[in-house]
């Protein structure tokens, strides 16, 4: 079950229940957590101020508490979302190389439509390739078994477009593991009823 | 002695790995523009179990070169040179670059201090050295993969790098390890002029993909786009049927695929952007969404390990990747046919 908090135009989902990998990790446990194959992960020192909470270009995203499962691998999950209408879909996630794939949007009338999910590379000397913001360039990478201080990982945030004015109910994450998904936030029409009631 | 040979400099392909890398920082000093070619060439070749642990692997039509087999399109092969001895690895390297020409060395990045997987990970790894100092005992290295390095390293470092025998020690030492580096190095050779003329060059390259992804090959390789779909159906069976190594195989074939269709798209972007060719880039999108499902089918591979539950979704990946290279393939053709 995914419940959802926030005020204004915005509001953000908790993944609590879908969390299902570590991409942050202390120096002294580098090896706990793993966004590729190589065990690579974003230094829990890199966090911004304010986390759980963060910002990216005037919208909020709540990520899990740092030290254990914080993101989830994208493997098909349904994730509710509180009935509205909305715009945009703001996702903070990264990808082991950059890929792509649709995500199913379910909408309160029964109607589904696909909406691409584009992420670019986690990997140091990766591009915003889809033209995202990045959310964190990380200072180091982490190694299972060491810290490289010059390997500089991203974050990025993308969003994803809610083109139909009819509320929106839900969305099916792509069946892509490569999309590692830490945070996502709706966020409503500037002038809707719901907005202005919020 | 010190010899240093100019114009060698980092170029690095988010998509593509050392090989491509090393070679296009031959390319560079030789004049060549490296994106137009890596990128010219787009297709599918594979023979059944050949995929060797290197992070630099790429299928090898008959008759080809490595670097010959990289850049199918134009007059550059490549000659691997299999030294006896430290002594004679280092001499031939030294040979090499006394005459004016690079050589890319075959490393395992285990033992080298600049690298991540420094005393870390093995992994069978490319680097160019393309200069040397006899007093300082050292070796003007370029490895343009990230996090980057150029610069002079130990001859002891490079020794051990090349000497190495490779033996993964852990589970991170997974698709590029086990294998002797060999102390293996390769020169690069520019036969005749590279020509760089996209009018001409894309919609040429163009007709010859298209051929190329419709041919079958009387050898049994699996190559276009009926071997494409067969090696993925067959990887995703094997799999299910609890074959060992199959997605460790289909990770290491996915690599150079993956690379290639990339680079394709990005120079069809360039050509398309400078030549003011709204259709050459609108094709770059629809091969740059091919590129984005070999990562995700790699990725599902190398998720897959141990867990032939998992042969299903490597199927639905594997259609839903044909499928799309197939109409890509045929907007190929298509924008070739109006340049005509």
């Amino acid at each position: 079950m995914t419940v959802a908090a926030g005020t204004g135009r915005h509001r953000v989902l908790d993944l609590t229940d879908h969390l299902d990998s570590t991409g942050f990790t202390r120096p002294d446990a580098t090896d706990a957590g793993a966004l590729n194959i190589w065990g690579n992960t974003f230094a829990a020192g890199d966090l911004p101020a304010g986390h759980p909470r963060w910002l990216v270009d005037g919208v909020p995203f709540r990520t899990a508490e740092a030290g254990g499962p914080d993101h989830l691998r994208c493997r098909g999950q349904y994730l509710e979302v509180p009935i509205g209408r909305y715009d945009w879909l703001h996702l903070l996630a990264t990808a082991e190389r950059r890929t792509e794939d649709p995500v199913m949007l379910h909408f309160a009338d029964g109607a589904v439509d696909p909406e691409w999910l584009r992420v670019s590379d986690l990997w140091p000397g990766g591009q915003a390739h889809f033209g995202e913001a990045p959310a964190l360039r990380g200072s180091r990478l982490h190694y299972p078994r060491h810290v490289q201080a010059n390997m500089r990982p991203t974050l990025w945030a993308q969003r994803v477009a809610v083109p139909r004015r009819t509320p929106l109910v839900g969305l099916r994450l792509p069946e892509n593991p490569a999309l590692h998904v830490f945070a996502v936030t709706c966020e409503r029409p500037p002038e809707s009823p719901e907005a202005s009631c919020a | 002695m010190r010899v240093t040979l100019d114009g060698y400099e980092p170029w690095w392909f988010e998509l593509g790995n050392c090989l491509h890398s090393s070679v296009a920082a031959v390319l560079r000093a030789r004049g060549v523009a490296p994106l137009p070619a890596l990128g010219a060439h787009w297709g599918f070749r594979y023979r059944p179990g050949d995929a060797r642990r290197e992070e630099y692997y790429l299928p090898l039509p008959r008759c080809r070169s490595l670097v010959g087999a990289l850049l199918p399109y134009h007059p550059v092969r490549s000659t691997w040179h299999e030294p006896g001895d430290e002594q004679q690895a280092w001499e031939q390297v030294r040979e090499q670059i006394r005459d004016g020409g690079a050589a890319v060395v075959a490393v395992d990045n285990f033992h080298l201090p600049f690298r991540p997987a420094y005393h870390d990970v093995h992994s069978n790894h490319l680097v160019v050295v393309h200069g040397f100092d006899d007093r300082t005992n050292q070796a003007l290295v370029l490895d343009a993969v990230p996090p980057v390095f150029h610069d002079w390293l130990d001859l002891k470092h490079l020794d051990a790098a090349r000497g190495s025998t490779n033996v993964g020690a852990h589970r991170r030492d997974m698709f590029f390890a086990d294998v002797p580096v060999g102390r293996r190095w390769f020169d690069v050779a520019v036969d005749g002029p590279v020509r760089d003329d996209p009018a001409r060059d894309v919609p040429e390259a163009l007709r010859r993909n298209v051929a190329g992804f419709a041919a079958d090959d009387p050898f049994g390789e699996q190559v276009g786009i009926a071997g494409l779909s067969a090696f993925l159906t067959d990887s995703a069976d094997r799999h299910e049927a609890g074959v060992a190594g199959v997605v460790d195989e289909l990770f290491t074939v996915a690599g150079p695929h993956l690379a290639s269709t990339a680079l394709h798209a990005a120079h069809l972007r360039r050509a398309g952007r400078a030549r003011e060719e709204p259709r050459w880039r609108e094709l770059a999108r629809h091969v740059d969404r091919v590129a984005h499902h070999w990562s995700a089918l790699r990725i599902t591979a190398a998720a897959a390990r141990g867990e032939p539950r998992q042969a299903p979704l490597l199927r639905r990946r594997a259609r839903a990747l044909v499928s799309d290279l197939t109409i890509a393939v045929e907007e190929c053709a298509d924008v070739a046919d109006r340049a005509q």
